[in-house]
């Protein structure tokens, strides 16, 4: 349903959008039963001429299950919804599958630098690529991330991803996503970092796997280049 | 003749409306205040006045040339100036510069820069300065023998910078964190001439000596 707003694009979005799909409907549909019984008993109930109003205190038995039946039905999808709830955040935070590829995410004011493993899809070597508000990633592959700050606490938004995670100064913190759709999506700062905050936009490019190794290729030979010519 | 009327009082009536209001203030006064307007938003690293922040790696910017200012606003702004991992202040400054939205906005903050007295910082670094006067040499055919730079060869001046921004700019330069974009052609000349100071220490020498000149201060 959130997908009507802005397009999923991980395995994490469409299961953060099946919880938010099921929120939605169970409290929907309930609310407007409870709304329909609402205004039902305000039209029976109405005033009518020579019919008294009575003090009702709901002690009788057919009163008070007005009360405790809803209740029973809040509990039961209480209990529905915490089990999805936990479920996805089990999912999505707390089981990190094995990667196909690790990145490095470095927040700063007021920029992002991304360490691409290169062809040899291991970091810390000669062919890693490193852009600035760029981060290129092949799809149906399964990436961690290694998310740090260089200086205050910033926030690593993709909203594509449903993913929303704060960087903190002195911290590595891991997260992942398994992209599913290829495009061009936004990533934002979402915590408010100083006065250059809504001025670190950056790109994510979702792309194929073909797509993505020929882009690889020409930023390794454009590294070996620059890295021959700066030296 | 009631038109002819009319009409007399309607252009007396618009001398007077022209007479009261003034003549408008000429376009460079309009720029410096619309660039003291955009100004408010460098402040928050570079100051009020323009004398830079050594904690904020903010150069000294006050009484800088304006077409210097103006040419590297616009480095900014086209990703040819902090675009290296590498550089942190200039990823710093970069998104500030794309704050200015058109050539008119960067061209009204570069008079307005230009406009502010400049600062006498402090030396925070030891270098030779006589080592660093012969070590000069090459870079004066650009900068000027005082320090005070060339438009024409698009040189800034170089007299008055801290010290401290000086040697992180020949270290930038030399390690390709500034000049090495494709589309910067004078990045790229000074990339050249910074390859020539061999090690940090002839680089703090330069500086050093750089500290000692003084040109244009009558004239800034």
């Amino acid at each position: 349903m959130l997908e009507w707003l802005i397009p999923a694009a991980s395995t994490s979005a469409e299961e953060i959008d099946w919880l938010f799909t099921l929120i939605f409907y169970t409290v929907g549909f309930w609310f407007l039963v409870a709304q329909g019984i609402f205004f039902g008993f305000i039209l029976k109930f109405r005033r009518r001429p020579g019919v008294r109003s009575q003090y009702i205190a709901g002690e009788s038995t057919d009163e008070k299950r007005w009360i405790s039946w809803p209740h029973y039905v809040v509990i039961a999808c209480d209990v529905v919804l915490i089990a999805g709830a936990i479920a996805v955040w089990r999912d999505v935070k707390q089981i990190i599958p094995t990667p196909d590829e690790t990145i490095r995410v470095v927040a700063q004011q007021w920029a992002w630098t991304f360490v691409h493993p290169g062809p040899d899809h291991r970091l810390d070597t000669p062919d890693d690529v490193v852009t600035v508000n760029e981060l290129h990633v092949r799809n149906d592959a399964t990436y961690v991330f290694e998310l740090s700050s260089r200086d205050v606490v910033h926030s690593f938004s993709v909203p594509v991803f449903r993913l929303k995670q704060d960087a903190v100064p002195g911290r590595v913190i891991t997260g992942w996503f398994r992209p599913t759709r290829t495009g061009t999506f936004d990533i934002a700062c979402a915590e408010m970092c100083g006065i250059g905050h809504a001025l670190m936009p950056a790109v994510l490019h979702v792309e194929s796997a073909e797509a993505h190794a020929a882009w690889l290729g020409d930023r390794t030979t454009v590294a070996a280049a620059s890295s021959e010519s700066r030296s | 003749m009631s038109f002819l009327r009319l009409g007399v009082f309607a252009a007396a009536a618009s001398a007077v409306a022209v007479a009261a209001l003034g003549p408008p203030p000429p376009a460079a006064a309009q720029d410096v205040a619309r660039g003291a307007a955009h100004y408010q938003l460098c402040a928050a690293c570079h100051g009020d006045q323009g004398a830079g922040s050594e904690p904020r790696g903010a150069p000294a910017i006050a009484g800088l040339p304006g077409w210097y200012v103006d040419a590297q606003l616009r480095k900014f702004r086209s990703g040819q100036r902090g675009y290296a991992p590498d550089d942190e202040t200039g990823l710093q400054m970069r998104p500030m510069a794309t704050a200015l939205r058109t050539d008119e906005d960067v061209a009204s903050v570069a008079a307005y820069v230009a406009r502010l007295p400049p600062a006498a910082p402090a030396p925070t670094l030891a270098g030779d300065a006589t080592r660093g006067q012969a070590l000069f040499a090459p870079c004066s055919a650009c900068h000027g023998p005082d320090g005070g730079g060339n438009e024409a060869l698009k040189g800034p001046r170089l007299a008055g910078q801290p010290d401290w921004y000086l040697l992180a700019q020949l270290v930038k330069f030399k390690s390709g964190a500034r000049g090495a974009h494709k589309d910067d052609a004078t990045g790229a000349q000074m990339r050249a001439m910074a390859s020539t100071l061999v090690d940090e220490r002839a680089m703090l020498d330069v500086v050093a000596y750089v500290r000692t000149l003084r040109a244009g201060e009558g004239a800034r």
